[in-house]
């Protein structure tokens, strides 16, 4: 996973200039991807070199150092949550605190699983491990959706913002509100419903597939679409209009919620990222002392 | 009739327009159309929803014109009578049409409370396109997460060793600390699996020999002062060092039983040891203890001692065996007091192969002698019983020297005052009237050249006859006597006992500090590691050296000296003890046990030569 980020981070096109505009995983000529790749490859080869007897497990010397710089990156790596409130530049920017925190991130896959001397269990070691693995690819998951995303995004929005996408919708909604004003009462439903549907109501998982099933403006085209296939185009029906106003309608829905999928994908990984990391910390906190309380 | 209806509407900062108009009419009526007198600009309203008319007493009659209900104070209805000096409240959709009385006019007011859509209400517009409120706020959850595991993974544990701190054995089921489990324990502590306490008796105290030894009061025998083992150590490598580091700051005593027996490292038994626990010290241990008589140890492959099996040296006044260990480079020979050429028995020709052959359906020979026709394994295959003279001699050198009826009268091996008796006896009572051998006074010798000498034999002892018994004592303890030919024999000038004969001693084992067992070499033939074929002389030595070992054996790792064409790796635990005991070591036990089922002995009668 480690090449696989940089890699899309350059397909973007990206020429390298100064530095100064370089995103966090190509920073400093990806000088922490070198860091977490040595420091990956020097615990391998210890790994392979270093005969423990019986078997490899955290208890032996190498295992205590494995621990020992795992458990100090995970609190590190945490702490990122802390610096990124204060913005800094230079050595010490945030972004080459972002950049190490993505490579230093991956290393301790190598790091922890080493650690574990491939001994997997039903306990709270194990459970540590896969707290940690989550939250690594719920991060590997955050970083190929920055890496990728915002390019998508600025295409949809085609320079609107999201005020100006809110206000388009209650324009129309406006529009469509006056315009059947004169329908009977079944006709006049239809458009209500389109109304009173929330545009920002949709489940979870709507939102993450940008799939609605159930959207009310849609149906409610389809059936003025219908009432109004066999009538003469005669330009003075009030429904012309409606059919016409519920197709922008739905386009704009289209189009937000093409940005709410998006923004929904950028986001949705710190739901896990986060929490998990904090679960993650306890069970840590749990493993080291269970494992000094019995041994 | 007159109706006064106030249509109120707000500005975008909340501000309040009325507008009012007076309706002469008896009825007005109310829906979206823009021909009602209450125009009602809503969808969920009809076209002509309702109407309003006066009844009798200033009462107003609402009723729905359309079929579809509408609300009053909160109930649906199609139909209501309303006095308007009380008052009430109708909706139709999103609009409230308050009803009162001025001056005894009935007056109508009229407002928006619905939102035309959704999307036009105000709301929060940061965070309107986030997940917030899709998904729990990060934050809870995390600090509910943590509360969780330290909780579940962390108190309950501690509870659990709280509880059960000093018990014996906890009941059957689950206990919270399973959850600390690190691996699964070996078959032999797999019983202790619900009883952590059992090991783990102090918390943040590493197990103790102690706990070890509340089972283990037998079999944990020491291996040497404990002081001479701490000096023996070699000094930490970086990696003992490192670890020192973290055992010293947790409370981490050395040299305890769980340095070598680690556990929880997966099911199934417990691994054997590994070198490197030995070396450490043996590999060189002569430069750290001066005084040893011990040599440097590394590696079976490449760096072992030679052998120095336990000889034998002679017998003490009491006939028991005097030994001493000698290098297999110092060519030593085993004074065991016995003569006996292993080559003459094993030769594939000759007399006694001959005579092996005239006994094949009486002994079971083949066609020479073999070695399993007078060696016998003990009951465990490990090692082989002693020779004894009767069953493993005796088939073919009978001791017999008088036959009465059918039954042959026999010397008692073994015991020389008898013999001498037996003979004195012989030749007082009976006459030299039998026409067959004597036997007895000669050994017995297998084919015709025996019974061609009968003659001669009969001659003899017609001359001896009467009065020629000490000659015949004589004749048995001298060169070509029974006796003489395979004991060493004095004469004590003793009248009584006139001869002595040396005990002979055979140990059970030459070596002592490691361990053989031939059950597990049953696919090499004896003479593979015992070159008996060659041997002429009971002194040899027929034991294999070092180098014959590591023709097959190489080192833990597969070191060796030479190519080895089917190496068998071998550590220090395949032939030797920690806890030195009579029985085997652990890995030599382990090896054994997987053959369980299987006869633990078989001789094929092909190899076993």
């Amino acid at each position: 996973m480690a090449s696989e980020a940089p890699r899309r981070a350059m397909q973007t096109g990206r020429v390298r200039s100064d530095g100064a505009h370089d995103g966090f995983l190509r920073h400093n000529n990806f000088q922490w991807l070198k860091v977490g790749a040595s420091v990956s490859l020097a615990a391998i080869l210890a790994y392979l070199l270093i005969d423990v007897q019986p078997r490899p497990n955290g208890g032996s010397w190498y295992g205590y150092v494995l621990g020992t710089v795992g458990a100090g990156l995970i609190v590190w790596l945490t702490l990122l949550g802390l610096r990124k409130r204060v913005m800094t530049p230079g050595a010490w920017s945030l972004k080459a605190w972002t950049s190490a925190h993505v490579y230093l991130g991956l290393s301790l896959i190598v790091i922890a699983t080493l650690h574990t001397g491939f001994q997997f269990g039903w306990n709270v070691h194990t459970l540590a491990y896969v707290l940690m693995m989550f939250v690594i690819l719920s991060g590997i998951f955050g970083v190929s959706a920055y890496a990728t995303l915002p390019r998508a995004m600025s295409a949809n929005r085609d320079e609107m913002t999201e005020a100006q996408m809110l206000e388009s919708l209650r324009a129309i909604d406006r529009q469509l509100h006056d315009a059947a004003q004169p329908l009977e009462l079944r006709q006049a439903e239809l458009v209500r419903s389109s109304l009173e549907q929330d545009p920002f109501g949709g489940s979870l998982w709507q939102r993450l597939s940008g799939n609605y099933p159930d959207c009310e403006t849609r149906a409610a085209q389809a059936s003025v679409r219908t009432e109004n296939a066999y009538k003469p185009k005669l330009g003075n029906d009030p429904l012309e209009k409606i059919d016409g106003l519920l197709a922008r309608k739905e386009a704009m829905l289209a189009r937000v919620r093409r940005h709410l999928r998006l923004k929904a994908l950028l986001e949705i990984w710190l739901y896990v990222h986060v929490p998990l990391t904090f679960a993650l910390l306890a069970a840590l906190f749990a493993h080291i002392i269970s494992v000094f309380f019995y041994w | 009739m007159t109706f006064i209806v106030r249509q109120l509407s707000r500005t975008a900062e909340g501000r309040e327009i009325v507008r009012t108009a007076r309706q002469e009419a008896d009825a007005i009526s109310i829906g979206r159309d823009a021909g009602n007198a209450i125009h009602l600009a809503d969808l969920a309203v009809e076209l002509h929803h309702a109407s309003v008319s006066t009844r009798d007493g200033g009462q107003l009659e609402v009723e729905s014109t359309c079929g579809l209900p509408f609300e009053i104070d909160g109930r649906s209805t199609l139909q209501a009578q309303i006095n308007p000096a009380t008052g009430a409240e109708l909706r139709f959709g999103g609009h409230r049409v308050g009803i009162s009385a001025e001056e005894g006019i009935a007056v109508l007011t009229v407002e928006r409370v619905g939102a035309l859509s959704d999307a036009s209400e105000s709301r929060e517009e940061i965070g309107l396109f986030t997940l917030k409120g899709l998904l729990p706020d990060r934050r809870p959850v995390a600090w509910g997460l943590i509360g969780a595991v330290l909780l579940i993974f962390l108190a309950w544990p501690i509870f659990t060793y709280a509880t059960s701190h000093g018990v014996e054995k906890r009941s059957a089921g689950f206990h919270a600390d399973r959850m600390w489990l690190s691996g699964p324990l070996s078959i032999a502590h797999k019983s202790l699996k619900a009883n952590c306490q059992a090991c783990h008796v102090n918390k943040f105290e590493a197990v103790r020999d102690s706990a070890c030894l509340t089972c283990h009061r037998d079999d944990a025998h020491a291996h040497a002062d404990p002081a001479r083992i701490a000096l023996a150590k070699e000094p930490p490598g970086i990696g003992a060092r490192i670890k020192g580091l973290f055992q010293t700051a947790f409370n981490h005593q050395a040299g305890r039983c769980v340095d070598c027996h680690t556990e929880h490292e997966g099911a199934g038994r417990m691994p054997a040891t590994a070198q490197a626990f030995c070396t450490d010290c043996h590999g060189s241990l002569k430069t750290r203890l001066t005084d040893t008589r011990l040599k440097n140890a590394g590696d079976f492959g490449t760096d072992h001692p030679q052998f120095m099996p336990a000889v034998t040296v002679g017998t003490d006044a009491h006939g028991g065996r005097l030994y001493r260990r000698v290098s297999f480079d110092a060519h030593p020979v085993d004074n065991n007091g016995l003569k006996f050429p292993h080559a003459i028995h094993l030769a594939r020709g000759g007399s006694i192969a001959r005579m092996a052959q005239t006994m094949k359906a009486e002994q079971g020979f083949g066609d020479s002698l073999a070695c399993k026709d007078c060696h016998a394994p003990t009951a465990d295959g490990t090692r082989f019983k002693p020779v004894e003279m009767e069953r493993d001699c005796g088939m073919c050198h009978s001791l017999a020297f008088d036959r009465i009826g059918g039954t042959f009268r026999t010397l008692r091996h073994g015991d020389p005052a008898q013999v001498v008796a037996d003979l004195r006896a012989y030749y007082r009572s009976t006459g030299p009237d039998r026409p067959i051998s004597l036997g007895g006074m000669a050994r017995r010798r297998p084919g015709d050249y025996a019974a061609s000498e009968t003659a001669l034999d009969y001659v003899a002892g017609a001359r001896a006859y009467g009065g020629q018994a000490e000659d015949a004592v004589k004749a048995v303890f001298s060169f070509g006597g029974a006796c003489f030919d395979c004991h060493v024999v004095t004469p004590t000038g003793n009248g009584a006992e006139p001869f002595e004969v040396r005990k002979v001693v055979q140990p059970d084992r030459y070596m002592k500090k490691g361990w053989f067992d031939h059950n597990a070499h049953r696919s090499e033939t004896c003479i593979s590691c015992h070159a008996a074929d060659t041997s002429k002389a009971a002194t040899d030595l027929l034991l294999p050296d070092l180098a014959s070992c590591r023709t097959c054996h190489v080192g833990e790792g597969g070191s060796r000296m030479k190519p080895v064409k089917a190496p068998v790796e071998s550590s220090c635990a395949m032939c030797h003890d920690y806890h030195i005991d009579a029985g085997a070591p652990w890995l030599a036990r382990q090896k054994v046990d997987r053959t369980k089922g299987q006869p633990r002995f078989v001789p094929a009668v092909a190899s076993v030569r």
